[in-house]
């Protein structure tokens, strides 16, 4: 015997009919009414049945988008850890990618004054073996001699000067390259700074003709973290580089900083380029948006610029554009960057806020 | 009146009822706010026009995907102004449509024709996306 959901409307049927049987002897005239009424109400028991079923279904679908949904918000989420997991490794990748521009800019920079020293020291070289020459063979005239020295003095300060130039540049770079791997804090000259930075992006500057003004109070001092100054530097110029001129024509560039009241610095990046519309500025620091996709665009340069400025210097960073107007970033930072609560040794690969 | 049309929204069907030529049809999904007001003009409209006797065929096409109970409950009722029609001798058909694979749906229909004794009921499959 199998359960039965209407046995109870079924019963009062059967007890219905039996009324009917009743009724047949007692009031034949209500016989055809009452079973009308029992028609009806079999009906309204059939129709319960449907609705039921209806009901139902109903209850089964939503259970089954519910799974669906729940199953959709899992993958949802899964691709979500999964791209903040490659948005950090590029922002990693792009910090690695931007120390080894810096190594390779830095490489070619040094490379003018030692080559330089190198054909010096040959030609002094060849000298004092034409010399010796002559000493042995007991021919030295005064007029020889004294173009010697003439050399040997020539020679040697151009040697001396290009040795003291590659090693002022290697001194300056070997900081920056601590300062950018190590994300250390300390306090720095910031107009001397500015200029380490620009040595490494001379290579990029030069060919093309750009040129970077800088002007700075010399007695500016930070104590803040310099890696992230230089990163932010070398981005804006990258950027700039990238983006503001049009092929072959050398644009300018500007950096003026200067103290704001007694705590702050405001420090303006401008060029004097394309400029961009309201639409690219309105998402300038925004992860991966650029404008040259497939062309080696990342679209994080600007992005680890407003990380750095607003996680690790604490600041803030503005853009200012129009078509045809340039460009300015004005960043505005403490001259002493406030301690953080956590390290910032991660700070580059912040999230956005 | 010719005709009835009411296009689709969201919770409430498309309504295609073109009188003259004895063709009904609903579709898409039936859950509206509130079923008096939207089944309301759909039951007055087909009453009137069931009332005038005609010997025009009817057909009645039920392609609904997605239906709520008391939608379901208007259904059986418009199911039963098509059955007194029928039983008065005028040629009804009812065509219950159901996506490939649906088997509720199917079983539905048979549930609903139940009462149909002089209503031609008939099941169509249709490949899933193939209604609306």
């Amino acid at each position: 015997m199998s359960f039965n959901l209407f046995a109870a409307e079924e019963q009062a049927v059967e007890q219905a009919r039996a009324l009917g049987e009743r009724l047949k002897e007692v009031a034949p005239d209500c016989v055809a009414g009452f079973e009308a009424l029992i028609e009806s109400f079999q009906r309204s028991i059939r129709e319960q049945r449907r609705l039921l079923r209806v009901s139902d279904r109903l209850q089964a679908q939503l259970g089954t988008a519910n799974q669906e949904l729940e199953r959709r918000r899992r993958e949802a989420e899964t691709a979500l850890v999964e791209l903040r997991e490659a948005q950090r490794a590029m922002l990693q990748a792009e910090k690695l990618a931007s120390l080894g521009a810096l190594v390779a800019g830095v490489a070619h920079e040094i490379n003018t004054p030692v080559g330089i020293a190198v054909s010096c020291a040959s030609h002094l070289a060849d000298a004092t073996g034409r010399l010796k020459t002559m000493s042995e063979s007991g021919g030295i005239s005064r007029g020889d001699f004294a173009r010697y020295l003439a050399t040997a003095a020539d020679t040697s300060d151009l040697i001396l000067a290009n040795c003291e130039r590659a090693a002022q540049l290697i001194a300056g770079f070997k900081q920056v390259a601590v300062d950018r791997a190590s994300s250390e804090r300390r306090r720095i000259n910031l107009g001397a700074y500015i200029h380490e930075t620009l040595v490494s992006l001379q290579p990029k500057l030069r060919p093309a003709g750009h040129g970077v003004s800088v002007s700075c109070p010399a007695e500016l001092e930070l104590d803040s973290y310099p890696g992230a100054l230089s990163q932010i530097l070398s981005n804006l110029v990258m950027n700039a580089l990238t983006h503001a001129f049009a092929e072959g024509q050398p644009g300018g560039m500007a950096i003026d900083a200067a103290p704001v009241g007694g705590d702050m610095v405001r420090l303006i990046f401008r060029d004097d380029g394309r400029g961009m519309t309201d639409e690219h500025r309105n998402r300038v620091f925004e992860p991966f948006f650029t404008t040259r996709r497939g062309q080696g665009g990342s679209g994080l340069g600007l992005h680890i610029v407003h990380n750095l400025v607003v996680g690790v210097l604490k600041g803030s960073i503005t853009v200012d554009s129009a078509p045809d107007r340039g460009t300015a970033f004005t960043l505005l930072f403490p001259r002493c960057t406030p301690d953080d609560p956590a390290p910032p040794a991660e700070a580059p690969v912040n999230p956005p806020a | 009146m010719d005709t009835l049309t009411i296009a689709a929204t969201g919770r409430t069907p498309g309504v295609a009822f073109d009188f003259p030529a004895g063709q009904l049809r609903l579709t898409g999904e039936s859950y509206p706010d509130d079923v008096a007001t939207f089944f309301g003009p759909i039951f007055t409209a087909l009453r009137d026009y069931l009332a005038v006797p005609g010997h025009t065929p009817i057909r009645f096409d039920m392609e609904l995907l997605y239906f709520n109970s008391s939608s379901a409950k208007a259904l059986m009722n418009i199911f039963q102004m098509l059955e007194a029609v029928a039983k008065a001798g005028r040629p009804v058909a009812v065509v219950w449509s159901h996506e490939e694979g649906d088997e509720s749906m199917r079983e539905l229909g048979e549930d609903f024709a139940e009462d149909l004794r002089h209503v031609a009921f008939s099941l169509r499959e249709v490949p899933i996306g193939g209604i609306g």
